[in-house]
């Protein structure tokens, strides 16, 4: 098998773990062949696929430029690992809030006063509405008895 | 030197590259489709494969793809493992619960 | 101020200025940014390279709306951010919520692409049992999820209408009793369909969905039918249910039918022909789904198959179509954008079963095969079907619910659709959308993980996020595609 493009790489630069992933990420392209060369150094053998483009140029330019791209990537994950854990858990354990009730535009305050208030009337009203009910000036409420028993004892004493 | 085809259709890959595990795990996933030998010595792991010789360059590349694949797999797990467990156990967890009624 | 986050130790830049996790691609000539949160920005190289060295100060140009997705680590809102992640992935807070019940595996066509072991109408012993179908229900609403859904397939499952009427009115039943949501469908090719079996679905609100591959020829070309053409068939039933939902009168809910395609080698060139079908019928949505080498499909692949960037190029003009129709005002809207926008957009999860972390297999859906064996997904119960019982999580009758779901199938299902623990899509931009199958990767590439790079799902899937990415970079197009997805 022809190994069109073959690069070394330093691991002092890119550690041997970026070497490989950068190397898995054309595997849909090309063959991917990974040997020690010394001992910093990766060889990195890439041998198109049928259906690569660009050929061996274009297989070591996509290589160099994932390096780049994997050395970026590993310092944020490196950077983030703790954050990252936290902002996981948040998520998963997240409680929403209820929905706030409106706003009656009144001030705490202000709401309390009302509510002593409101009493303060429901209260008359209640008074008001007993006081209505003992006055009976056309006698309504006297029974047939209490109304015609004082006429026949007026009668019995003739 | 590792990560080489041989003669004979085989790969030899490395183990300060590819470590024995991930050599393996792609031996497992190939086990249906292709025979194959794995030889194991202090310096790595030699690959050989059985049957058509003249696949042998296309079937030599595409193990070593899985092995990279598998080794790439087990790189990530030594670094993200906590998070994706949490994940994982917060999925099964939720789907395991039955429901109340 | 990061408030309330853990401490973290500082290494050669400063904390502050490295941002917080997330994932990039250059795109278009610019460089795509998303976070976990699903949050997404978009910048030119220089400005990439500066926010990656942390060296994008409050008062650039690109500074606020950097801020609010996420991507400055001096401006975490962590609430917000966390309720945008939670909100995304609502999946992992509940159970299996889709029920697939293959009520028969006998079918009176032979599709091309036929991923459910339909066998001859004739057949004896395919069909499941009104035994079977209750416990089948019984077990289904063990599912923590408030949601249950039942979706009747087969084979065709009108040829075992006994069943499923029963089964139908006992899992309403039920329903009522539990005070569960209950949703019901029937995916039919209508050619069994009657006015009589039509009523009864419209009366007990089950929603109906049919296979419909774009113009009389292509469709009976994909979908063979022995005794007459099927797209008469299906088009006459989708009018008729569409007609009734338009007309619908009293309390009952009469749901408007869907319809799905599936893409064969024979649709591609023929976008405009297959939408055109779909928009004349008045359909809401067209589900541009691609073909996966599993079940028929993977012996015809050199006859019906095409690659991913065929299919990518066939995605791209036909929603280049469907925009230029929304633009003359036919409202109709692709399924599977719809769906990625949900959570591009919005943050919201589609419940989609294929597209999430972990894949839905078995925590997100179950298949109940017609001897009441339960597998983690139809495909799954396809692979059963062919011979390898490797996604089977348990049956209804020998099965607790507790062991279905943490079976062996689901457990590695689940495992290997994390996409925490995949390589490639732990690096991807499109990573906070998207999802893994492990029975495609288990029938293409030989392991439940699969491997990205040479996966061909995986370049579909890349290819129709960076269809929908660049449209929403689009001023038109990117209208089009929000109104689809305005709450």
């Amino acid at each position: 098998m022809e190994k069109a493009a073959k690069i070394l790489v330093d691991t002092r630069k890119y550690p041997t773990e970026t070497v490989r992933y950068a190397g898995y990420s054309l595997s849909g392209e090309a063959y991917v062949f990974l040997s020690p060369a010394g001992k910093k150094k990766i060889l990195v053998e890439l041998a198109p696929k049928a259906l690569a483009r660009g050929g061996a140029g274009g297989l070591r330019d996509k290589f160099l430029s994932e390096l780049e791209d994997e050395n970026g990537r590993e310092a944020v994950l490196k950077a983030n690992l703790e954050l990252r854990e936290f902002m996981l858990l948040k998520a998963l354990s997240y409680q929403e809030k209820a929905p706030e009730l409106k706003d009656s535009g009144l001030s705490h305050e202000q709401e309390k006063e009302l509510d002593a208030l409101i009493a303060q009337v429901e209260s008359e009203l209640k008074k008001e509405s007993k006081k209505a009910y003992s006055r009976d000036p056309l006698g309504i409420t006297r029974t047939w008895e209490e109304r015609h028993d004082s006429k026949r004892a007026k009668s019995k004493s003739r | 030197m590792g990560g080489k085809m041989k003669k004979e259709a085989g790969v030899f890959f490395d183990a300060r590259v590819y470590s024995p595990e991930a050599v393996k795990l792609a031996a497992a996933v190939f086990s249906g489709r292709l025979d194959i030998s794995l030889k194991r010595t202090a310096r790595g792991i030699t690959a050989t494969f059985g049957g058509a010789a003249e696949r042998a360059a296309e079937l030599g590349g595409a193990f070593a793809n899985e092995a990279l694949n598998q080794q790439c797999r087990m790189d990530l797990e030594r670094k993200n493992s906590r998070l994706a467990r949490i994940v994982l156990t917060k999925a099964l967890l939720s789907a395991t619960q039955r429901h109340a009624g | 101020m990061i408030q309330n986050a853990p401490k973290v130790k500082a290494g050669k830049q400063t904390l502050a200025a490295v941002p917080p996790h997330f994932y990039w691609q250059r795109l278009g000539g610019r460089v795509l940014l998303t976070n976990d949160a699903g949050c997404s920005s978009w910048l030119d190289e220089k400005d990439f390279r500066l926010l990656l060295k942390g060296g994008l100060k409050e008062g650039h140009p690109a500074f606020a709306g950097l801020a609010e997705g996420g991507f400055i680590r001096t401006r975490l809102d962590f609430n917000a951010l966390a309720l945008k992640n939670k909100r995304k992935e609502a999946h992992l807070q509940i159970g299996p919520g889709l029920h697939i019940f293959v009520t028969t595996l006998r079918c009176n066509h032979k599709c091309l692409y036929c991923q459910s072991g339909a066998i001859s109408q004739a057949s004896k012993g395919a069909d499941m049992s009104w035994p079977t179908a209750r416990r089948s229900v019984d077990f289904a609403f063990e599912s923590p999820n408030r949601g249950i859904t039942i979706e009747f397939q087969g084979g065709e499952p009108l040829l075992n209408w006994g069943t499923l009427e029963k089964t139908v009115r006992y899992a309403r039943k039920k329903g009522r009793e539990t005070g569960r949501e209950l949703g019901l469908a029937v995916v039919s090719n209508f050619s069994l369909m009657t006015e009589e079996k039509a009523a009864f679905l419209i009366a007990n609100e089950v929603s109906v969905c049919a296979s419909l591959d774009g113009p009389e020829d292509l469709h009976n070309n994909n979908r063979k039918y022995a005794e007459g053409s099927s797209y008469k068939q299906t088009v006459k039933w989708l009018k008729y249910f569409r007609k009734k939902s338009d007309n619908q009168e009293g309390e009952k809910r009469v749901f408007r039918p869907s319809a799905l395609l599936t893409v064969t080698r024979y649709s591609l060139g023929r976008h405009k022909e297959i939408i055109d079908e779909y928009a004349a019928l008045g359909m809401d949505f067209i589900f541009i789904r691609p073909l996966a080498p599993i079940g028929y499909a993977k012996n015809l692949w050199g006859k019906i198959g095409y690659s991913a960037s065929e299919f990518v190029r066939f995605y791209r003009d036909s929603l280049d179509y469907i925009f230029e129709l929304n633009s003359k005002g036919t409202a109709i809207k692709e399924k599977m954008a719809v769906m990625m926008l949900k959570k591009i957009v919005r943050q919201d999860d589609p419940m989609f079963v294929d597209l999430r972390c972990p894949c839905g297999a078995g925590i997100g859906q179950l298949a109940y095969d017609h001897n009441g064996d339960i597998y983690t997904c139809d495909e799954g119960r396809m692979l059963a079907w062919e011979g390898d019982e490797l996604f089977k999580a348990g049956n209804v009758f020998k099965s607790k619910y507790s062991e279905v779901m943490l079976s062996p199938a689901v457990k590695a299902c689940a495992a290997a659709s994390n996409l925490e623990m995949q390589p490639v899509c732990f690096r991807c931009v499109y990573k906070p959308f998207c999802g893994v199958c492990p029975v495609y990767n288990y029938e293409a590439q030989g392991s439940l993980w699969g491997s990205m790079p040479s996966n061909e799902r995986c370049a579909t899937l890349k290819g129709i996020f960076e269809t929908v990415f660049l449209a929403l970079r689009d001023k038109k197009k990117g209208a089009v595609l929000r109104s689809w997805v305005e709450k």
